[in-house]
């Protein structure tokens, strides 16, 4: 194209929140998004709680902006981890240093976040949420809040073992004998999974505990035991993949049943989360007074709450003699792999979103319906109901979907060749039927009939086979053959005879060649 | 033979020839369906012999003896053709055939209005329809046939004011076809109508570029059938109207399924081809920008080290007769354990299908050959593509740049591997006359020279570092 086009700016500015030490670029995804022709602003510091240093980022091609307010004024697109918040030093929230109809990629919490949503709708912003991306195959590159848990999963189990005066792993020690620790784990999310994952690599008994049944399986493939419960009539299998609310009863049942389990073990390590909703207080007081001392719980719901009832958010508190860890920021203390990781979904999802060499959000692509929670500042959120088929192709969600940021809208079909096919037709069987003799009636017939076949019979052949189905139609095509042939009769001169003869040769040739050279063809073809 | 027994056989070699073409959908019963077509090419003829031997009508025996040889020799010719093409050379033979039966139809009619059988209207209309379908088919394949040789050129002849010369030879045709009627002594008018046609069908595909010559081919197929549809009208003879209509009725849809894995509609490359759309290629910055050039031991390293490879061929490959050392390469490295894969654009190549007979000549499993649906979304997981001697069906400019005559077609997306080895012989543009901005990409290596020698030489490279 010739018109010269300033290329759009992504910006990328030091997370605010205390003690956030995550970043959304780090200098490789800089690359990358250079490569989609992108501009990229970087926030002096941005990436030094990850370990990533300014110098890094401007060597890979970023440019180093010094204060968050010019960073947002510049920027098209603003790619963050957590949502947008207050800064703290001065009276200013982040939302509002947004660019008019900038576009926000950060995690957003849209149920949590009524107040920030009304924020961002005054500035027109376009907001894609990455904690909003649809459970469906294809969008698994963009799953942030996967690529998160594991790691919290993970790191949950080293800060528990750090918390634990005693090996996870069993050994024989020539000062005796050291029992392996039991560990239990609720909710077998990622999250759950990942620390069934890390536990049962250190040597600990691993049990987990999910209101899911179907995630038996997934429990059992990592060597973990699965805490059966069964409640009449309910299961706790959500929407999506997710856990779902239940009611009063079943919660009761399965504290009980958690208040045992407890008992019995050395660490718990709680990752059940309901979307949209405070976490579920699955671990009472009860159940903590129940455990041996110097037990440990690391709450990974803290955030939204606790799954302990005796949770603090952001504190390492002990109770009955049992530590409870309810620190909201473990991804954020691996902060170099989780930015690596995220950074890696946000440049997917840009990638995906560029694809047509402009930013075009596509309403009717479930994904990027699925995340979109404004647009041009009209709340979006939340979608139609996603399509519960892994691996779903691309389904139009709504009918009428509005492309916006870009005109790629199909033309609408044009009436008229169909029209003028149609009056070709009457054309064509008006006069048939008002001279036609029944013989080239019954004629027409047979041959219409045929085209149906024809295209019936071809419609699904693998493309592989075109060649051999062309050469083959030839060969048939040479029936052509018997024409010549029928020539003959009553041939009254020798012009007639001859010419018969020669079509007859040339339509032997064809149908000697045609058959031969696809039997060729078909001998090669093996598996 | 009672004529009814005669009418029954016509049936069952219809069934068959519908069976034959069922067969050829499927991988698994190919072979079976061309089996089916010999037989019921066999009934059809045998019987037709059968029936003229018994007519009221007196067939001397002298006018037999004549066809059977000519039957003999068409044969014989069409057996030695078929043993002795090379596959490369495969989209030239079919085209040819088609030619033939467009010259048979012709004939037939010819015959046909020299006996005054076309005494009423409708058969006239008939004659002349099967005579008008045959010619077109004839030059229009006899041209197609020279473009796929390279005797001619491969760019559209653009007449000014083209579609005007159509409509008037359309006309020229029909005004004739009034005038002589079904007279039998309209000859020059008959051969007035046979040489109009012949050079709307001449011009009609000199029209079409040719990045659209499987297309082309197809849509001749199409015709070929529609006229040996035609004839059977005149002779009224059902199985040749069947068989005519399976035909054209199968080559139509195979058009119009190449047609949509191209992004255009049929009408585009019937009346227009590429030469229609605006040329825009006026980016003087962007013409000279350097490529990264490599060399055959940079690729065997390349190759060696990768974990998973997608070879994507073209037309260049086939030209070259390379599809045996790059089998080889691939199977070795199949044979360390790298996932190879060939991905196979639908209109790769000069004929629809055609890398995938090359690759079965080279015996290429074909359950690692892909076509493009299946395999698009793995380019950005794959580590090195080989592109050989393909160059639109690989072209980022159908999906980035709107301007580009090609653009909106489908393309496969190796750009988004890792890296992508392009062999080419020079740094001309592809088929369809457009430039490939591939070949400056930053994670694109080009690696000149004739494919096969490029090909042979990766082999023994690759051989060599392997031991």
């Amino acid at each position: 194209m010739t018109e010269t086009v300033t290329p759009l700016r992504v910006g990328v500015p030091r997370e605010v929140h205390q003690g956030e030490r995550r970043v959304a670029a780090t200098p490789s995804t800089v690359q990358r998004l250079r490569k989609l022709g992108l501009e990229v602003l970087i926030q002096s510091g941005a990436g030094e709680g990850a370990s990533f240093l300014d110098s890094a980022y401007a060597e890979a091609g970023a440019k180093i902006v010094q204060h968050a307010a010019e960073l947002y004024g510049m920027a098209d697109i603003i790619l963050k981890v957590r949502a947008p918040e207050k800064l703290s030093d001065v009276d200013v929230h982040e939302a509002d240093l947004l660019k008019e109809n900038a576009l926000l990629i950060s995690f957003v919490w849209p149920a949590q976040n009524k107040e920030l949503l009304e924020r961002l709708a005054n500035r027109k912003a376009n907001v894609l949420a990455m904690d909003a991306v649809p459970r469906i195959t294809r969008a698994q590159k963009l799953d942030a809040l996967s690529a998160m848990a594991n790691i919290a999963g993970y790191k949950a189990v080293i800060d528990g073992a750090s918390h634990f005066g005693r090996f996870l792993g069993g050994q024989m020690t020539a000062a005796g004998r050291v029992k392996p620790a039991q560990v239990l784990v609720v909710g077998a999310g990622v999250a759950g999974l990942a620390a069934i994952a890390a536990a049962r690599s250190l040597g600990a008994v691993v049990r987990a505990f999910d209101t899911r049944p179907v995630v038996r399986e997934q429990i059992e493939s990592l060597g973990g035991r699965f805490v059966e419960f069964k409640f009449e009539g309910e299961t706790g299998e959500g929407q999506g993949g997710y856990a779902k609310q239940v009611s009063d009863a079943y919660l009761l049942a399965e504290q009980t049943l958690l208040a045992q389990h407890c008992a019995e073990v050395d660490l718990v390590i709680t990752t059940a989360l309901i979307p949209g909703k405070p976490a579920p207080k699955l671990i009472t007081s009860g159940a903590v007074v129940g455990m041996t001392r110097g037990s440990v719980i690391v709450d990974l719901a803290a955030e939204q709450g606790g799954n302990c009832a005796l949770t603090e958010p952001d504190r390492i508190v002990e109770k009955y003699g049992v530590t409870i860890v309810g620190l909201t920021d473990l991804t954020s203390r691996m902060a170099p792999l989780a930015s690596e990781l995220y950074a890696a979904t946000v440049t997917t999802l840009l990638t995906d979103l560029m694809k047509t060499g402009k930013l075009f959000i596509d309403e009717r692509d479930e994904v990027h319906r699925g995340m979109q929670i404004l647009c041009d500042g009209d709340l979006r959120w939340p979608p139609p109901k996603p399509q519960v088929r892994s691996g779903a192709p691309r389904q139009p969600a709504e009918a009428a979907a509005k492309p916006h940021h870009d005109k790629h809208a199909p033309k609408p079909v044009s009436p008229w060749p169909r029209r003028i096919g149609l009056l070709l037709a009457l054309a064509v069987l008006l006069p048939l039927g008002m001279w036609g003799s029944p013989e080239l009636l019954q004629r027409v017939t047979v041959f219409l009939l045929a085209c149906i076949v024809g295209i019936y019979v071809i419609w699904n052949v693998a493309p592989a086979l075109h060649t051999p189905l062309m050469s083959v139609t030839n060969a048939i095509s040479g029936i052509i053959l018997l024409g010549g042939l029928l020539l003959v009769p009553g041939a009254s001169s020798s012009i007639t005879l001859t010419v018969a003869a020669v079509a007859v040769l040339i339509a032997a040739i064809n149908v000697a060649g045609g058959f031969l050279v696809t039997q060729r063809m078909l001998k090669m073809f093996h598996k | 033979m009672p004529q009814s027994l005669a009418t029954v056989t016509y049936i069952v070699a219809a069934m068959l020839f519908v069976a034959s073409l069922r067969g050829l959908s499927n991988q698994e019963t190919a072979r079976r369906g061309n089996f089916l077509g010999i037989v019921g090419m066999l009934l059809a003829v045998g019987v037709t012999l059968i029936a003229l031997l018994q007519s009221p009508v007196t067939v001397k025996l002298t006018h037999l003896g004549v066809l059977g040889a000519a039957t003999a020799v068409g044969c014989l010719i069409g057996s030695v053709l078929a043993a002795r093409v090379a596959m490369t050379s495969m989209p030239e033979l079919v085209a040819i055939l088609h030619s033939f039966v467009g010259a048979a139809a012709v004939l037939v009619g010819v015959g046909t209005a020299l006996e005054g059988r076309a005494h009423d209207v409708a058969h006239a209309i008939e004659t002349y329809i099967g005579i008008v379908v045959g010619a077109i088919t004839f030059t229009g394949s006899i041209v197609a046939f020279l473009k796929l040789r390279g005797t001619i050129g491969s760019r559209p002849l653009v007449i000014p004011g083209r579609h005007l010369i159509n409509i008037l030879l359309v006309s020229g045709c029909i005004a004739l076809a009034v005038l002589g009627g079904g007279r039998k002594e309209a000859v020059p008018h008959l051969l007035g109508v046979i040489g109009l046609a012949s050079v709307l069908g001449a011009h009609l595909v000199m029209a079409i570029g040719g990045g659209d010559m499987p297309v082309v081919v197809s849509l001749l197929n199409s015709y070929s059938g529609w006229a040996a549809s035609a004839a059977g009208f005149m002779l009224g003879s059902d199985l040749l109207v069947i068989v005519g209509a399976l035909v054209g009725s199968s080559g139509a849809i195979l058009s119009f399924i190449m047609c949509k894995a191209m992004n255009r509609s049929i009408w585009n490359v019937v009346f227009a081809g590429f030469g229609d759309t605006p040329k825009a290629k006026a980016k003087g910055d962007e013409e000279q920008r350097p490529v990264q050039q490599t060399n055959v031991e940079e690729t065997a390293d390349l190759l060696l080290h990768a974990k998973s490879v997608i070879v994507v061929p073209g037309y260049g490959m086939a030209v070259a007769q390379a599809q045996h050392p790059v089998k080889e390469i691939t199977s070795m490295l199949a044979g360390r354990g790298v996932q190879v894969r060939y991905a196979i654009h639908p209109v790769a190549g000069r004929l629809p299908g055609h890398m995938n007979v090359l690759l079965a000549e080279a015996d290429v499993p074909y359950d690692i050959v892909r076509e493009m649906e299946e395999i698009n979304e793995d380019f950005e997981k794959t580590d090195v593509v080989v592109v050989i001697g393909a160059n639109d069906i690989v072209n980022p400019s159908a999906l980035e740049d709107e301007s580009s005559p090609i653009w909106g077609m489908p393309v496969l997306e190796v750009w988004k591997a890792a890296k992508v080895v392009m062999l080419k012989r020079s740094m001309a543009a592809g088929y369809a006359g457009v430039e490939n901005p591939l070949c400056f990409r930053e994670n694109t290596l080009m690696l000149f020279g004739d494919a096969k020698q490029t090909v042979s030489k990766l082999l023994t490279a690759i051989a060599a570092k392997m031991t």
